[in-house]
């Protein structure tokens, strides 16, 4: 019993000096100076966690374009909850992915980024070279040519929101785009097309897959594979052969130290970048990069059409 | 080295206080208290009056067996469900649409040990007390209060602290929905990959609990009868000894 009390007073003890340590730090507390209200200083930004530390987050809008939320809360990487907090007030403006379909059904406003914060996202398929016969570059450039961003949101809402078939909508999607014509450009080809584990990709892997069968292709499909560093690994020993990959983060995932950030300088890097036995076809118009999104209401109340006009000065 | 870095993330006087991008360590830390406090004052409220008249009565003992039995259910999944549905109620600034999810699930952790302690407690009082507590011309409200209750405090105490404990560490997923508390540190020092923040939230919790625990045992060391605990100060008779003198010198006193 002693000993058990013993211990339970180095326990509360050790608290104690802790929470001394504390409170002895917030007697020197400094306030944040605000001078000049600008807009953001009054609006709540939502995002992920790392977003107030990532390179592209939080610091890189105050590096960028001199904006400063008043306060930033975490909420989840471009889902539901950031979605809803948006919707309902809890937040004024929230860090989604531009080809989120929810940006569209509620009238949410993408703020440009003329100062490419952040890095270029567009989709590019990433395919073994052994693969890559003139067959396969042309009928993937085809697609490549095709996608958009608010054509791959609409592709994303059947998805997500009308509960369809990723491959029933990808085969739709070529039909629509005058891309379903049967052939034997890839004929006596074989592939393994990956996708990662968010229906965005999915979608695409049956694109490719859709439009590569069609042509006379083998392919064999693995989606759902999950994080990057998975599928990479399978990507570059040969087990998968095609995958659609974003430009900006297969970028930063191969080479941390990166800092192209527009379309153009990013998709040269990541030629570069990419390991011999892989390269890059065509990359597409769609992009899926961060965005810093409002309700159309704020857009209107402080006329905000790019990240810029967030450092404004408050009228 | 990790714990190092650990111990000067938990020093850092930044790390205390808040900013305009970061809720600082206090804050978090009433948060946490904050929502513990709700579930558990909740919870107490429904199965300590709950498991008394289970225990007394007899009767309803299935209600203990359903309740062991919600412990089951995956509390993120609960969390994250009842989130979904109650959430976009909530308009304006305002975290009322994540708190009450947050708390419901938290109460159905809080009550299923309570709950079965206190009737377990209740139950296990020897009959042979209850039949003199009757004998002595008792009610059945003051057999529940005046003797059932204070016999079976010790383990409605074990109870509440095993209930405020797995409420403690399990409000850290408050942070899951875009709540504060401890947990905040955990969430996000995983995602930013700053693990001295998210071991140092995990020491926060773990303290929090400790001194939680360690309130609850002095609380229980004198809110419990010594005649149950057999706790007595020292250097003086023992129990029995002491009763029989009282016994045997009752009568010469009341002659003199």
């Amino acid at each position: 019993m002693k000993r058990k009390f013993l211990r339970s007073v180095t326990a509360v003890a050790a608290v104690a000096a802790v929470a001394a340590v504390g409170l002895a730090a917030c007697g020197s507390s400094d306030s944040p100076t605000a001078s000049g209200k600008s807009v953001a200083s009054g609006l709540i930004l939502g995002g992920p966690p790392e977003f107030k530390t990532r390179a592209d987050g939080v610091p890189g809008l105050e590096k960028n374009y001199g904006v400063t939320f008043g306060k930033f809360t975490v909420t989840d990487t471009g889902g539901p909850v950031t979605v809803t907090a948006l919707k309902n007030g809890q937040i004024d403006a929230a860090d989604l992915f531009t080809t989120d379909p929810s940006i569209a059904a509620n009238d949410f406003v993408i703020l440009t980024d003329p100062k490419s914060n952040f890095a270029a996202q567009n989709i590019v398929p990433v395919i073994n070279k052994a693969k890559a016969t003139d067959g396969v570059k042309t009928t993937l450039n085809a697609i490549q040519a095709k996608l958009t961003t608010s054509g791959l949101s609409a592709l994303l809402t059947k998805v997500q929101t009308d509960k369809q078939d990723p491959d029933a909508v990808a085969r739709q999607w070529l039909s629509d785009n005058g891309l379903a014509a049967t052939g034997t450009a890839a004929s006596g080809v074989s592939l393994t097309i990956g996708s990662a584990n968010f229906p965005e990709n999915v979608i695409l892997a049956e694109i490719y897959a859709e439009a590569l069968k069609a042509q006379g292709a083998s392919v064999k499909t693995t989606l759902n594979i999950g994080s990057r560093e998975k599928y990479y690994a399978a990507l570059k020993d040969g087990s998968l052969d095609l995958f659609a990959e974003y430009t900006g983060t297969l970028l930063q995932f191969i080479d941390a130290s990166a800092t192209a950030t527009s379309s153009a300088d990013v998709y040269a890097a990541l030629a570069k970048a990419l390991p011999a036995n892989l390269i890059e076809l065509d990359q597409a118009t769609a992009q899926d990069s961060d965005a810093i999104v409002v309700t159309k209401a704020t857009a209107d109340k402080y006329h905000l059409v790019s990240i810029a006009d967030l450092a404004k000065l408050a009228s | 080295m990790i714990i190092t870095r650990v111990f000067n993330w938990l020093t850092d006087g930044d790390n205390w206080k808040d900013s305009h991008l970061n809720t600082g360590i206090l804050t978090q830390l009433e948060a946490h208290i904050r929502f513990t406090g709700i579930a558990l004052a909740v919870a107490i409220l429904i199965a300590l009056p709950l498991g008394m008249l289970i225990g007394h009565t007899g009767r309803g003992t299935w209600l203990v067996s359903a309740a062991n039995a919600v412990r089951a259910l995956p509390t993120v999944g609960v969390l994250v469900l009842l989130t979904v549905i109650i959430a976009p109620h909530f308009h304006g600034r305002t975290d009322t649409g994540y708190l009450i999810p947050t708390e419901i699930v938290l109460v159905l952790l809080a009550v299923p040990p309570i709950l079965a302690n206190t009737y377990a407690g209740i139950d296990n009082v020897s009959p042979a007390v209850r039949d003199a507590a009757a004998g002595m011309g008792m009610t059945g409200p003051q057999v529940l209060f005046q003797v059932e209750l204070p016999c079976s405090l010790p383990l409605i105490f074990s109870g509440l602290r095993s209930a405020t404990l797995q409420v403690i560490a399990t409000a850290t997923i408050a942070s899951y929905v875009p709540l504060g508390g401890l947990g905040r540190f955990i969430y996000d020092g995983l995602a930013q990959q700053d693990y001295p923040q998210m071991i140092g939230g995990g020491v926060l919790v773990a303290a929090l609990a400790l001194t939680t625990d360690l309130i609850f045992a002095t609380i229980q060391r004198y809110a419990v009868s010594r005649g149950i605990t057999g706790r007595f100060p020292r250097g003086r008779p023992a129990v029995a000894s002491e009763v029989q003198s009282a016994v045997l010198t009752g009568p010469e006193v009341s002659h003199a």
